[in-house]
């Protein structure tokens, strides 16, 4: 025990710190409580000790200093590597912009110069004009890596800890560099930053004690770009009521509701068939497929079923007697 | 040290798992329904037969100082009607009392 101590300990004296010490000794300790083979045990320790301790090293330097040099110079290079290999496939990720950008690229190589002075700002600017940035990057990944690359190490930082050492990567950590490098390429596209879908709120009106008006309900199906039909077929299932378009094509609805009620229900039917279940985006197309109904999305071109409006169960609430004298 | 792509994954593990839990499947719909002046009726459609359906009406009429029903519909099989807004009440009794998930209640009306 005291030899491994002692082969440890200026290693641990130089990376510092009790803490480590302390479960370095716990799993000594253990290893000495287990058999009696000390010697073999402390080989066998040591070597699984090593990968381990570079580990926790990384991510204290992760944490606490920003890296050594050593590891700075590795992640440069790998850096540099896996940005050749990454770019082609972020071309192949935004489609829907033309890419035959040589022309744009080389206009804007004079930013570039300009913009490796002035990194910080560009930040902020992502926002603002997508395009150009987008555009920008591609050339600055193309004419000066090294840009690139010193800002890569930036952002990279926290998700790469498992670079420089011995440890595997887990789950997690691929996952959060994903998103990472997906949302330094193309930073509207992530969710998180949904643009918002405004929409003139319902019309709602009493009219007498027992109808309702949907003043704007044609108005809306345009905004929405849907049959109105088929919302008509929704609210009226999710209301439990029966209702029609009259003339002057408002939508009477029987029983009395609020403006916050069918806004409530309009807000579902939004959610359910108009904005696209993958990217969120509003603009999409329903299309009836053999009897069934399929949501395209424009924008990143899925296309899901959606469950069919069902009215389901109707307890009755009118006279029953009148319906009875109908029925016989 | 292993790799996570080659670890096994076992395809059926969800359908060993899924039946033996005793919370039933499907949709358990619970809608809203007007009736004359302010009054409303809720119904809770798609409970499991396996259910004693009067027992849970019993309970329901007990806990929400409400009447209610079993009615026996052909296409839609018993369903739950309970007189009054219950439908807060309702989802957090079928959630506390097992017998449905929250994901599998789907609340319909305003």
């Amino acid at each position: 025990m005291t030899e491994e101590d002692s082969i440890f300990d200026p290693t641990m004296k130089i990376k510092k710190k009790k803490k480590k010490k302390t479960t370095f000794d716990l799993d000594a300790a253990m290893a000495e409580g287990g058999s009696g083979g000390e010697a073999t045990e402390g080989i066998g320790d040591k070597e699984n000790q090593e990968p381990e301790l570079g580990a926790i090293d990384d991510d204290e330097g992760l944490d606490l200093e920003n890296f050594g040099k050593k590891k700075k110079k590795k992640k440069k290079a790998f850096n540099l590597d896996e940005l050749d290999m990454a770019l082609p496939e972020s071309k192949k990720e935004d489609g829907a912009e033309p890419i035959g950008e040589d022309g744009p690229a080389e206009s804007n190589f004079d930013l570039d110069m300009e913009f490796s002075g002035k990194k910080k700002k560009k930040r902020k600017n992502i926002l603002d004009n997508l395009v150009a940035e987008e555009e920008k990057k591609e050339a600055e990944d193309r004419e000066n890596g090294f840009t690139e690359s010193e800002r890569s190490v930036e952002t990279v930082e926290d998700t790469t800890s498992w670079l420089g050492s011995d440890r595997d990567y887990t789950y997690d950590e691929l996952l959060a560099r994903v998103f990472e490098i997906m949302r330094e390429k193309n930073p509207d596209m992530v969710a998180g930053k949904k643009q918002k879908f405004v929409m003139r709120p319902p019309q709602v009106v009493r009219i007498g004690t027992k109808k309702t008006s949907f003043a704007n309900f044609t108005e809306i199906c345009k905004t929405l770009h849907r049959q109105p039909k088929h919302l008509l077929d929704f609210l009226l299932a999710e209301l439990g009521t029966s209702g029609s378009v009259d003339g002057n094509s408002q939508l009477i609805i029987k029983g009395r509701f609020q403006q916050k009620q069918i806004e409530n229900v309009l807000r579902r039917y939004i959610k359910e068939y108009v904005t696209c279940h993958t990217c969120r985006s509003p603009d999409t197309i329903l299309q009836k497929d053999t009897r069934l109904f399929f949501l395209q999305c424009e924008s990143c071109g899925s296309r899901c079923s959606v469950a069919s409006i069902k009215s389901g169960f109707q307890a009755v609430t009118g006279k029953r007697a009148a319906i009875r004298a109908k029925t016989t | 040290m292993s790799i996570q792509n080659l670890n096994t994954f076992d395809p059926f593990a969800d359908a060993i798992k899924g039946s033996d839990d005793d919370v039933q499947d499907g949709l358990v719909h619970i809608r809203i329904q007007q009736r004359n002046g302010r009054k409303t009726l809720t119904t809770v459609q798609g409970l499991s037969s396996e259910y004693d359906l009067k027992k849970i009406v019993r309970a329901c009429k007990k806990e929400f100082a409400c009447n209610g029903t079993v009615i026996e519909h052909p296409e839609y099989g018993e369903v739950l009607q309970l007189q009054g807004d219950q439908r807060e009440n309702i989802c957090q009794w079928l959630t506390k009392s097992g017998l449905a998930k929250p994901d599998q209640l789907k609340v319909h009306g305003f």
